[in-house]
């Protein structure tokens, strides 16, 4: 997590976990979405970044099909995830959720206890078989997501009364304790200090060794600290794909350019 | 420049200035406004309840007798063998002349008629519904019979009137139905300690009484009709307007007729009551043949109105749940199903219990549909255990109410107001329940 080695970052895996062609989303009218062709890599952190309303949140989602939930939003195109297309009339949006785990911006854990936070996802996709499993599920989770150490003695507490930062890492553990193969973060630590951001950006280097990690975030820098991979969106295009230490360190279109040195945006 | 020179630029800060005042009255005004708006709304609620309890408090207290009653098997079983079935021929009016043989007994022991009055008029103290109630005991009982026995008697309604204040001496100059001389008598026995007024549990069990007896008539049959109709209610509408609920706010397709639906169910909460009773009589009773005057057909027609009210509060419920919980579930691959089951009806509970709580204490207050399939009729006898129970003729509160002021008796308008304050208590209980269901499910997200 070094900046100044921006350049020297490589991707080490190469399999394509999530390929998207020519993606378009349409919200009633509007164009959303207009011809993304993306490449998600696994066991790679990609970033995507933008100014406000340019997409990037829009492509997220659509990744797991929260979109489905919005009765206005059309996709077309192909998303295939492992070759299979995701958008297949014969795919149940619940299924792929389980292996496309997601963060939200606002950390939004259950008002339930710390443990049923974690506990719900591997419950109802019967991940488990008995009560042991599942502690060790759990355990493993809020492990991963370094929450375990603060919370290992209040299991019972609500979720919702740990602090923010917390929470956010919380539902990290949720999301991961369904094992999914590919975590979607949708700008999760806009709502975080700079001390619990560090903590889930730490957490998010450390999820690659497991997942396929694509993080939506507001912020460059964020960018460029976790991720091995940078799409710039603007105006619903997808503008510049690629490595981030060349994104960051010699963009290919001027639109890139200026935004990263904060010329539009 | 100074800071002194500064300030001479400046209005000071110590003085308002026009539009600062003329706020601030705006405001000043504002508040007296709401301050009066309360008073009124307290002081309206403090003559009603002063009015309702203090003409209905009455209710809960009952003149009554107790006479050492001598059951005389050659009046009462002339055949002796103590065969409740022959016993049966001896009619009310053999034991009124029982009852009313105690009572003149125990005034001529002590003495205390008042000169020149008849014997007739000593027994017409005692309330007409007491016959029956000693014959209902003795008929249960027959080992009673060639016992003499402690029996408490009703007071006949007028004298119950005396000591209440009702019936005063110049107005029993000029009633056929009790004499001055009576009411002497009367306190006589009162001071003789034979006559008492005690709390009165026959007010809440009894069955009505006929115009005759106000001093027997009781809710008795009313509570009930009235608690079974609140039970088909609850397990009809609470199920009924949940899945609707569920199904228009999660389900339905956003398009013009679901629109159709949700404008049509918001106009039904308005729709008066009486035009459910209409409905009712005609699809219940007449199209359908289920029985008048019955608890089922009086709790479907309080079903269909207190609906509107339950779909409406789930569905504000259901729209409260923060949409960040619903992402969450869906986001950790919940079923539509598994979402709405686990998390946002477990969250909505506590709107949803206070909207069917609410709707109920509305269904149990309501009249007029009642009248209108025929629960305003004259029930005696009481309805029997669910489910039978349902389809048995029944009375229901608001409903004995509107009975009692209809009554010329004024003895029934202490009872009227004793039915209010009962459906009150009743409604009261509801609401602390339903404040406390709230408190109790209540969560922070």
């Amino acid at each position: 997590m070094n900046d100044m080695r921006l350049t020297e970052r490589t991707v080490n895996a190469n399999d394509i976990k999530i390929a998207a062609r020519k993606v378009q989303v349409f919200y009633g009218t509007t164009h959303a979405i207009k011809d993304v062709d993306v490449d998600i890599l696994d066991k790679t952190v990609t970033a995507f970044i933008g100014p406000s309303g340019c997409g990037k949140s829009t492509f997220l989602r659509c990744i797991n099909r929260m979109n489905d939930t919005i009765d206005i939003c059309r996709v077309e195109g192909d998303i295939l995830l492992d070759g299979e297309d995701i958008y297949n009339k014969k795919v149940d949006p619940v299924q792929l959720r389980a292996r496309v785990g997601m963060v939200f911006q606002k950390p939004n854990p259950f008002p339930k206890s710390i443990y049923d936070n974690v506990a719900y996802g591997p419950k109802i996709h019967g991940q488990v078989k008995n009560k042991a499993e599942l502690d060790e599920v759990v355990e493993a989770s809020l492990r991963k997501a370094a929450l375990w150490n603060e919370v290992k003695d209040r299991l019972d507490a609500p979720g919702t009364g740990l602090s923010g930062g917390q929470q956010q890492r919380l539902c990290i553990a949720r999301a991961v304790a369904t094992s999914p193969e590919v975590l979607l973060m949708d700008e999760p630590c806009s709502a975080l200090d700079p001390i619990a951001t560090a903590q889930v950006e730490e957490l998010i280097d450390e999820l690659r060794e497991n997942f396929s990690v694509v993080i939506v975030t507001h912020s460059m820098q964020q960018a460029a600290r976790v991720s091995q991979r940078t799409a710039f969106f603007h105006l619903g295009n997808l503008v510049e794909f690629g490595e981030t230490g060349q994104i960051f360190t010699n963009p290919r279109d001027p639109r890139t350019e200026s935004y990263i040195t904060g010329r539009i945006g | 420049m100074t800071l002194a020179d500064m300030s001479h630029h400046r209005p000071s800060l110590y003085t308002q200035d026009a539009r600062t005042k003329a706020r601030n009255a705006a405001e000043k005004r504002f508040r007296i406004y709401g301050i009066t708006a309360v008073t009124l709304g307290v002081l309206a609620l403090i003559v009603l309840l002063t009015s309702v309890l203090g003409s209905g408090l009455g209710s809960f207290r009952q003149t009554m007798m107790t006479l050492p009653v001598t059951l005389d098997a050659a009046v009462l079983d002339k055949k002796g063998n103590r065969n409740p079935d022959e016993m049966a021929k001896a009619t009310t009016i053999t034991y009124g002349k029982v009852l009313a043989q105690a009572l003149e007994a125990v005034v001529a022991e002590k003495g205390l008629a008042p000169e020149g009055m008849k014997a007739k008029e000593i027994g017409s103290l005692i309330s007409k519904e007491a016959p029956a109630a000693l014959r209902d005991m003795v008929l249960a009982n027959p080992d009673l019979i060639g016992t003499t026995i402690e029996f408490n008697v009703l007071a006949n309604g007028r004298i119950d009137g005396f000591f209440k204040g009702r019936v005063t001496m110049e107005s029993a100059a000029l009633d056929s139905n009790v004499s001055p001389a009576q009411l002497e008598l009367a306190q006589a026995l009162r001071d003789a300690g034979m006559l008492r007024l005690a709390f009165n549990w026959a007010f809440i069990t009894n069955p009505d009484a006929s115009e005759l007896r106000p001093e027997s008539a009781g809710l008795g049959v009313a509570i009930l009709g009235s608690a079974y109709m609140m039970l088909i209610v609850l397990a009809l509408a609470l199920p009924i307007g949940v899945a609707a609920s569920i199904y228009l706010e999660e389900f339905a397709p956003q398009n013009r007729f679901t629109d159709l639906i949700e404008v049509n169910i918001a106009n039904l909460a308005a729709v008066p009551s009486i035009v459910f009773g209409i409905l009712g009589l005609a699809v219940f009773i007449n199209y359908a043949g289920l029985p008048q005057s019955s608890p089922l057909v009086g709790g479907l027609v309080l079903t269909l109105m207190t609906l509107p009210t339950i779909i409406i509060a789930t569905r504000a419920a259901l729209k409260a749940v923060p949409p960040s919980i619903k992402d969450a579930a869906l986001g950790v691959g919940a079923s539509k199903m598994q979402t709405i089951f686990h998390h946002l009806l477990p969250l909505a509970l506590p709107g949803i219990l206070t909207g069917t709580i609410i709707g109920l204490a509305q269904a149990l207050g309501e009249t007029a549909p009642l009248l209108l399939i025929g629960m305003v009729a004259f029930v005696k006898e009481y309805p029997a255990a669910p489910p039978e129970g349902f389809l048995d003729p029944a009375a229901a509160l608001p409903v004995q109410v509107y009975n009692f002021t209809q009554r010329s008796d004024p003895a029934f308008i202490e009872r009227a107001s004793g039915a209010i304050i009962v459906l009150l208590v009743f409604l009261l209980a509801m609401n602390i329940l339903a404040v406390l269901l709230r408190r109790r499910f209540e969560r922070r997200w």
